[in-house]
């Protein structure tokens, strides 16, 4: 799908999931309409402090304040007993405190497949997904398309824990070539129900291929460490305190998340989050060391969740 | 069971009386196992993350009780058998999930159910007299489901009541279910569900023939009837539980 088809059609989703009046391309849907079971609106605004925006190693390290809102409507069609797709459309803003190149829109749509072996209560869902976005940045290089695809797998261990693990391939097509990333990640993530109304979950990833950090021009051998290691480099446009520069660099990254989210009915829950990811840059090359390349990010973040 | 090397077998344990184990480590394993250390231990770590749920064994009807619960105004444990004719209460901050010959229970806080004895064996009923319940039954035996509002009779069937004096909700999860209004028999309705198709509720007063309204679908969840249903051997007719967990699921951008 060429960049100018992708946000019609994700808008013609959009309106379509919401019944929206009908458009005479959108007759073509109604097939699709029909076997739709809607599953209503979710939204979302969350706080989230974050530590490290730029994602650089210490002393580059900037911290800031993320206000978001996602809003998304999705729908499954039943294709057999055991399987069905699932659709969804999204659409969010994030708007940072201070780095304010940084805040974006974006839309985007995702498709899913299930299945399922039984309704027995410890039955797995295994799936395979894609989705796909588009963001716009306040500054102009990290304009682009997100893409992700990939194969899940969720199960009850216990009437309490429930575990889901996802392996992921997320590519990201920027206007500038540092932000043209690919990465691989393997998710593990534990739910484990306190109450009725009370869940805490604890996620791990590991994430491998390229990585984007921001670096100022203040130390010059370390500077000289990440031009020659990174594969790309940009002066970076979303900062305006200093000259900074984008690198792409290759890197492991481990990402751990401890929620606790607390739910006032069915419809309405308080989601609290810390998540901290570390990351390794891989090759680095003289006068750098690994350590003067890698990152480490803390992220609290708050959040309502609603069901409409 | 405590397993014993060979080394020590061919030693000294195997002649030393019981209690003169001269290995301080072993001595304290013997002694956890004999307080039940291990059991009560497995017991706390259920309590807290919980088991998968399996049919429940030959004389035990309760597989979870918390808060306070008493069958019978005798406080519930584990042990408690529940049987016909008995009466199940749950205090607001109390739950109990329990299994009676084909059928299982999800009964919330704050609930009054009492499990009649069926008067001429052919008929079972059960009475919400107040509060939330959360049941599925064996396809053999029709059933009656009396609340504060309404007379049910169901084959086969998963479903869902909450009732107070002024009205009750009642979702047919699966199943047919005849729901009549007890203020007015000439509303009455008839559902035959698959997956949470009508839920409706059941006033107290109401017009005449005007008393069972369409409700939406609240309060129970499709992981709670796979776990009652396991606690009889069964499985729900549903195979893709409807998703009610709302925590994000971000990216790590």
């Amino acid at each position: 799908m060429r960049r100018g088809e992708i946000i019609p059609s994700v808008a013609a989703g959009l309106a379509l999931l919401a019944g929206a009046p009908a458009s005479p391309r959108a007759a073509g849907y109604s097939e699709f309409l029909d076997s739709l079971e809607f599953r209503g609106f979710r939204a979302e605004a969350s706080y989230t402090t974050d530590s490290n925006v730029t994602r650089a190693p210490a002393g580059d390290a900037l911290r800031d304040r993320i206000l978001g809102v996602r809003v998304s409507a999705g729908g499954v069609i039943p294709l057999s007993t055991r399987t069905r797709a699932a659709v969804q459309g999204f659409a969010g803003i994030q708007k940072f405190g201070t780095y304010t190149g940084l805040s974006n829109n974006f839309i985007g749509t995702q498709g899913d497949f299930f299945f399922r072996s039984s309704g027995e209560f410890g039955a797995a869902t295994y799936g395979a997904f894609a989705r796909t976005a588009k963001e716009e940045y306040e500054s102009t290089l990290r304009d682009g398309y997100r893409h992700a695809f990939g194969v899940t797998v969720q199960k009850p261990l216990t009437d309490r824990v429930q575990l889901f693990g996802a392996l992921t391939r997320n590519i990201s097509d920027g206007k500038s070539a540092v932000f043209d990333t690919r990465s691989t990640s393997l998710r593990g993530n534990a739910d484990w129900s306190l109450g009725r109304w009370e869940t805490a979950y604890l996620g791990a990833e590991y994430r491998t291929g390229d990585s984007v950090s921001t670096v100022s021009r203040n130390d010059p051998i370390r500077t000289l460490g990440f031009v020659n290691t990174a594969s790309k480099i940009i002066q970076d446009d979303a900062f305006n305190d200093t000259t900074r520069d984008a690198y792409r660099l290759k890197a492991h990254t481990l990402i751990a998340t401890l929620g606790y989210n607390r739910a006032f009915g069915e419809r309405h829950a308080l989601d609290v989050s810390w998540r901290r990811a570390q990351s390794s840059v891989q090759n680095a090359v003289a006068p750098a060391s690994g350590s003067d390349l890698n990152y480490t990010v803390n992220q609290i973040s708050v959040a309502y969740l609603g069901r409409f | 069971m405590v397993r014993v090397s060979g080394a020590h077998w061919g030693k000294s344990a195997a002649v030393r009386p019981w209690g003169e184990l001269d290995d301080p480590r072993r001595r304290i394993l013997i002694q956890a196992l004999a307080a039940g250390f291990f059991s009560s231990a497995g017991n706390a770590a259920a309590q807290l993350f919980g088991r998968a749920p399996g049919k429940l064994p030959a004389g035990q009807s309760i597989y979870r009780v918390s808060g306070s619960v008493t069958v019978n105004t005798q406080q519930a444990t584990l042990q408690t058998r529940i049987v016909p004719g008995d009466t199940v209460e749950t205090a607001s901050n109390g739950e109990v999930i329990f299994a009676v010959a084909e059928e299982a229970f999800l009964l919330r806080g704050g609930s009054r159910m009492v499990i009649e004895k069926p008067p001429s064996g052919l008929t079972t009923a059960l009475r919400l007299v107040t509060g939330k319940v959360l049941s599925v039954f064996g396809k053999g035996r029709p059933t009656r489901i009396i609340t504060a509002t309404s007379t049910i009779g169901i084959r086969g069937t998963g479903a869902y009541a909450e009732t107070d004096p002024e009205q009750t909700y009642f979702c047919t999860c699966y199943g047919v279910a005849d729901i009549v209004a007890n203020s007015d028999p000439s509303s009455r309705e008839t559902v035959s569900a698959t997956h949470h198709d009508k839920p409706l509720y059941i006033l107290a007063k109401g017009k005449t023939g005007g008393a069972i309204r369409l409700a939406p679908f609240i309060n129970h969840t499709d992981q709670e009837l796979a776990l009652i249903e396991a606690l009889v051997g069964r499985t729900p007719p549903f195979v893709f539980p409807i998703d009610t967990y709302n925590a994000p699921r971000r990216d790590y951008p």
